[in-house]
């Protein structure tokens, strides 16, 4: 009787997404290959076909550190899956690639451009996500509004992008003040990364590998979900990070449903 | 009215009362001429900029557009005089003879092809650009015509004037080159489209931007060439010339791709009366082996091949110092150890050392931290305050030594020595986050030594 209303409800969730995929095929998806973070998407994964916004805490809000990082991280397996170049589009030019190398990001495939404002931030980025022959965007922008959401949705669709927004705000730009937050959001998801303190470091000498305490804070048909990340170290699978532990306060229920599919 | 150049202001206001006196403005007057140059591509690509107030066409084998070298020089000269501009035109086989005719001769002289000895005969000295001294002395020797100095020996007239003189004389007679200096070096690639009615509309502006790329693009593909800049500038009536550049990042000669890339950029062409002749020049013209479209091109298309239009479009749009890839450079300096070059350029041979920290994010300027002292000399602060906030140090890794550079070009030698050298850290505080800090100067020394933030880890 169980085995049939899971079979039920598996249809039943099937049709939905049929319908709100359109004609739309299934776009894949980027696994992080743990059950427990991969249950809070209704594909298994962050869907390639969209796009993403990712958001730091204090005063990551104006550096943008921790978030560039885990999206450096994140992306880092989909250029090898892939192929094709990563466009960061950024009104500042502090990236450094020689980082971005040590995060086991291969920098000679990523093409940095400066753009002049915000709306030329988010036009680039669109353009870039509905180019073939790039296998991720980023851009830095301080909030992007309905409208240029949803063209970021249409860029996506076009060739599967997988765009991420990761909010900045600008020099000069409100110093102290509250974020610019507009409601609603045509993005897939919304993460909120701030670092965590490492674990102890191999043979007691130096720094351990980095550590985010990385929030989902909205999915589109998924669940929010919060978890420790430590990023995975070279040659240890695909997957680029490595679950720590889950926040303790994200809800029971949350962290029970996601035990079940796993 | 007794007025000439050199004269005193105040004297010329005594002979003329109500003389309107402005500023002499070297600068603008050279604007104006480079102004006026640019739009001489009409006649000829090859224009050249002569003193300050000259300019030299190389007409060869463009006379034939106007129905020959005196429909030509008449259609110049009434243009510029249409403008107030008032100008004096000639046209010689050599430069030195025509600029001889256009300031001294006949106006609108031709002097017909090898003539230009008889032609410049009977013209005073001072046509011979000899220079001040010899133009002050050749009068004073009782020779007043070009011909009395052509008849005189060589051998003398070097002796007493210089051989510049001599070379003056062969290059008005043809027997010596000169070598002008064009504004735009002349090339092959280059087209023209004339109108018979001005045009000013944007969709016309766009459509005669298309055909003349497509003209230069036909030329290109039929010698096997593509080439990286386009230049399409639009002529003005009144003779302002609106240039629209684009680049490409591969050699290419696709029409189509280029009006694309041109479109939203002819916003800056302000047709005024009208646009009546549109030119189109294409510069780092290579070789280029023709490809054939596959057809399955949208699946097995190389990167370079989906990547270079975007590209395009991002450098067009933005320029190209706003589009790179940081490469290596062989520097151990963090702010010189990237290099940013043209994002399908090949890859460089240098590599970084993966076995280095480097921070995600880099400061333009490393920041100056308050630093609670370290234990001991070589060890990290235990706590330091940035920009406002204190951060305790939980773990910390270094420290890295950096010297500068002492053996650059460049570099005082009061930015190298002890005091001057980076110890780099890398520390994580109590929250996680992590910083590069360094320690410029040793303990010890002459002055304290102060930390700086470098970098963010993230």
């Amino acid at each position: 009787m169980a085995g049939s209303r899971e079979a039920r409800l598996a249809a039943l969730r099937g049709r939905i997404a049929a319908m709100e995929a359109g004609t739309r095929t299934p776009t894949p998806v980027l696994s992080f290959g743990e059950p427990l973070i991969d249950g809070c998407f209704p594909g298994g994964g962050l869907p390639l076909g969209g796009w993403h916004e990712v958001t730091g805490a204090g005063l990551e809000d104006e550096t943008g550190a921790a978030p560039a990082a885990f999206v450096t991280q994140l992306i880092r397996g989909l250029t090898d899956r892939k192929g094709g170049a990563v466009v960061w589009v950024a009104r500042r030019a502090d990236l450094f690639a020689p980082g971005l190398l040590g995060l086991g990001f291969p920098a000679a495939r990523l093409i940095q451009v400066r753009a002049r404002d915000e709306a030329e931030t988010l036009s680039l980025l669109e353009d870039a996500l509905s180019t073939q022959g790039v296998a991720a965007a980023v851009a830095e922008a301080e909030a992007p509004d309905l409208t240029a959401g949803r063209r970021l949705q249409l860029a996506c669709e076009k060739r599967g992008g997988f765009g991420v927004v990761l909010h900045r705000r600008p020099y000069g730009g409100r110093a102290g003040g509250k974020p610019r937050l507009v409601s609603g959001s045509a993005s897939f998801s919304r993460w909120r990364i701030a670092p965590a303190p490492s674990g102890p470091p191999p043979d007691d000498i130096g720094l351990g590998p980095p550590r985010w305490r990385v929030e989902l804070e909205r999915c589109r048909g998924g669940r929010p979900g919060g978890w420790i990340l430590q990023a995975q170290e070279a040659g240890h699978g695909p997957h680029p990070f490595r679950l720590v532990s889950q926040l303790a306060d994200h809800d029971v229920a949350a962290a029970e449903a996601g035990r079940r599919f796993g | 009215m007794g007025l000439f150049p050199g004269q005193k202001a105040a004297d010329a206001l005594a002979l003329v009362p109500d003389l309107v006196t402005a500023d002499h403005d070297p600068a603008a007057d050279r604007a104006a001429l480079e102004a006026l140059c640019d739009w001489c591509v009409r006649f000829s690509p090859a224009v050249a900029i002569d003193g300050d107030d000259g300019l030299f066409l190389d007409i060869t084998g463009t006379d034939h557009l106007w129905g020959g070298e005196a429909a030509m020089l008449v259609d110049l000269v009434s243009r510029l005089a249409r403008w107030g501009v008032p100008a004096r035109a000639a046209i010689a086989d050599t430069a030195g003879a025509a600029w001889a005719l256009a300031r001294s001769g006949p106006d609108l002289a031709i002097a017909p092809p090898g003539e230009q000895s008889a032609a410049i005969a009977t013209l005073p000295v001072a046509a011979l650009r000899l220079g001040d001294a010899a133009e002050a002395q050749l009068p004073r020797l009782g020779l007043h015509r070009v011909g009395q100095v052509l008849a005189l020996p060589r051998a003398q007239l070097a002796k007493r004037f210089g051989l510049a003189a001599v070379l003056r004389l062969d290059q008005a007679l043809g027997a010596a080159s000169e070598a002008l200096t064009f504004r735009r070096p002349a090339s092959p690639w280059f087209d023209r489209l004339a109108f018979f009615e001005p045009i000013s509309a944007p969709e016309d502006l766009a459509r005669v931007a298309a055909d003349a790329l497509a003209l230069i693009c036909a030329r290109l593909e039929a010698e096997g060439r593509g080439a990286k800049r386009f230049e399409v500038v639009f002529h003005r009536l009144d003779g302002r010339a609106f240039p629209v550049r684009v680049g490409l990042a591969r050699i290419g000669r696709d029409a189509q791709r280029l009006a694309r890339l041109v479109k939203p950029k002819l916003d800056m062409v302000d047709p005024g009366f009208g646009i009546e002749v549109v030119t189109v020049h294409a510069s780092a013209v290579e070789p280029m082996a023709a490809a054939q479209a596959r057809l399955d091109a949208d699946a097995a298309a190389s990167a370079d091949e989906t990547l270079a239009p975007l590209i395009d479009r991002l450098v067009n749009r933005l320029g190209e110092n706003r589009v790179w890839r940081a490469d290596p450079f062989e520097s151990h300096v963090p702010e010189r150890s990237v290099v940013r070059v043209g994002p399908l350029d090949p890859p460089a041979a240098a590599r970084w050392d993966a076995d280095r920290p480097r921070p995600v994010r880099l400061f333009k300027r490393p920041e100056a931290i308050v630093a609670i002292a370290a234990e001991l000399p070589d060890y990290p602060p235990r706590l330091f305050t940035w920009r406002g906030r204190s951060h305790r140090v939980r773990r910390a890794e270094g420290p890295e030594r950096i010297g500068q550079e002492w053996w650059r070009v460049g570099v005082e030698k009061g930015q190298t020595g002890p005091g001057k050298i980076r110890d780099y850290y890398r520390v994580e505080d109590d929250a996680g986050g992590r910083f590069w800090i360094f320690r410029q100067g040793l303990y010890g020394g002459e002055d304290a030594p102060k930390w700086w933030i470098h970098g963010l880890f993230g």
